[in-house]
């Protein structure tokens, strides 16, 4: 049995111990944001967080997760509540497919935890492994100055509520 | 009919005069001689768009009498937007509000069937069945209202979906509909209202699909659970040109979940119950045996040939 913290929730799992993250994530949570890409960590379509870092939940075995924190795209919020990287994808219509978007948004949230500023290398740098084929890249890298705008908002204000 | 009679005109001018033009591109000399003494009947004007298979307007929309829209599209959203696009075409013709509208996309129980969605086909072909059904619906609509309000169409409009007359008086949708059969062929395309009147179409909208595919929602057909869904996988081999040459599934057929090992020449795969596979086996992990949970269920032989 591994215990599996995902968005908040518990999971008691009898899956076996080398399962990929994904597949629980997928078929036992039944959550969709995560997705099957490559299955080898070269698309980043099934990244999410795990004590907010980035991992490929399609080649960490669920083994190594126990009592760590996971957070999938539900996590950031909802089709009726949308977080607000999200909220600034939605913005800037930033899918085609939208197939790639997730994994983009889970490290988009990430790195705009680490810092609500990021200069243009950075959201580069901090979005390199996740492939989008469409082409939205340019709209990806609006969302996620747009994003940056809502954090530093976010973060200016909780400055002026602890003065 | 002026459409027809202008066809009919040049086609019969080329089968007279054009005989040694058409030579060159007939298979068969037979088939030609017999258009020559003979020339078919002109084909009736073929409908436009996807209306030319599905020529009935129930195949396109739907409205029920609590005022519900349903537009069906035999093409599926791939991320090209024609969830949104599509229903703005409906919403502009019908004259209804662009939230009100459902759009039904590739669904094989209640949609046409309109092919592969590909080759920028969509708003072509299904976008112009859709417009003109729409069209004509609206036009049926201001006819319903016309006769039971005893008032000619001129004094009727239509606003989001209800027929109001110059008097104040409306019936909806909903209730003109009531007990009327949609199954009458779109025979009419001179309703459509003309780009330059488009309030909805050719307008920038927000994409109907993004908030679904940014949250997490189903949106795609990997998110499709069904009840006793099982699970099928590709066994692939090492590499192109590789034969399989042994097969050996005594082991496998033993298995708890396992349905069906399917073999059809170099092709192999597996049909289990749920979530037996639990990580993705790569050809040549299950090739090569190893001892993974997948690659146990095939014990086989495979040896590469040159290729």
């Amino acid at each position: 049995m591994i215990t599996l913290r995902v968005n908040g929730s518990t999971l008691e799992t009898d899956s076996d111990p080398e399962t990929p993250l994904l597949y629980v994530l997928r078929n036992d949570m039944e959550l969709n944001g995560a997705k099957f890409g490559c299955g080898l960590g070269q698309c980043g379509s099934c990244t999410v967080l795990v004590d907010n870092m980035p991992i490929f939940s399609c080649l960490t075995p669920i083994a190594m997760l126990a009592d760590r924190d996971i957070t999938t795209l539900e996590g950031l919020g909802s089709i009726d509540a949308p977080g607000p990287v999200q909220r600034a994808f939605i913005e800037e219509q930033a899918a085609q497919c939208g197939y790639c978007i997730p994994g983009m948004i889970i490290r988009a949230h990430a790195l705009l935890m680490r810092n609500s500023a990021p200069d243009e290398a950075a959201i580069r740098d901090a979005l390199e492994p996740s492939l989008c084929r469409c082409g939205t890249h340019m709209r990806i890298l609006r969302a996620v100055r747009r994003a940056s705008e809502g954090f530093q908002e976010q973060t200016s204000a909780a400055r002026e509520r602890n003065r | 009919m002026t459409a027809r009679g202008q066809w009919e005109l040049p086609r019969r001018e080329l089968l007279k005069g054009g005989g040694a033009l058409v030579l060159y591109f007939t298979i068969s000399p037979a088939r030609l001689v017999a258009q020559e003494i003979a020339p078919s009947p002109p084909p009736p004007p073929e409908l436009p768009g996807s209306l030319s298979e599905f020529p009935f307007l129930d195949a396109w929309i739907r409205i029920d009498s609590d005022e519900a829209i349903t537009v069906f599209t035999g093409k599926a959203e791939l991320g090209q937007g024609i969830r949104t696009a599509l229903t703005q075409v409906a919403a502009e013709q019908l004259k209804v509000d662009f939230s009100r509208i459902k759009l039904l996309t590739a669904d094989t129980a209640q949609t046409p069937n309109e092919g592969y969605t590909a080759a920028s086909h969509s708003m072509e072909k299904s976008g112009t069945a859709i417009l003109h059904a729409a069209a004509y619906l609206r036009r049926m609509m201001i006819g319903l209202a016309a006769e039971e309000l005893g008032i000619a169409a001129d004094n009727l409009r239509v606003e989001d979906g209800v027929v109001i007359s110059s008097a104040g008086e409306r019936r909806s949708y909903g209730q003109l509909v009531s007990g009327k059969s949609l199954h009458v062929t779109v025979e009419d395309q001179t309703g459509a209202f003309a780009p330059e009147n488009y309030t909805v179409m050719g307008q920038s909208v927000p994409r109907v699909d993004i908030p679904g595919k940014l949250t997490g929602e189903p949106s795609y057909v990997h998110d499709v659970r069904l009840e006793r869904m099982v699970h099928g996988r590709i066994v692939r081999p090492p590499r192109s040109g590789a034969r399989l040459v042994n097969l050996d599934t005594s082991n496998v057929d033993q298995m708890p979940g396992v349905l069906n090992v399917v073999r059809d020449g170099n092709y192999l795969g597996v049909i289990a119950e749920g979530r037996r596979f639990k990580r993705p086996p790569s050809g040549k992990e299950a090739l090569r045996c190893r001892p993974i949970p997948v690659s146990t269920i095939i014990s086989c032989n495979c040896r590469q040939t040159a290729a």
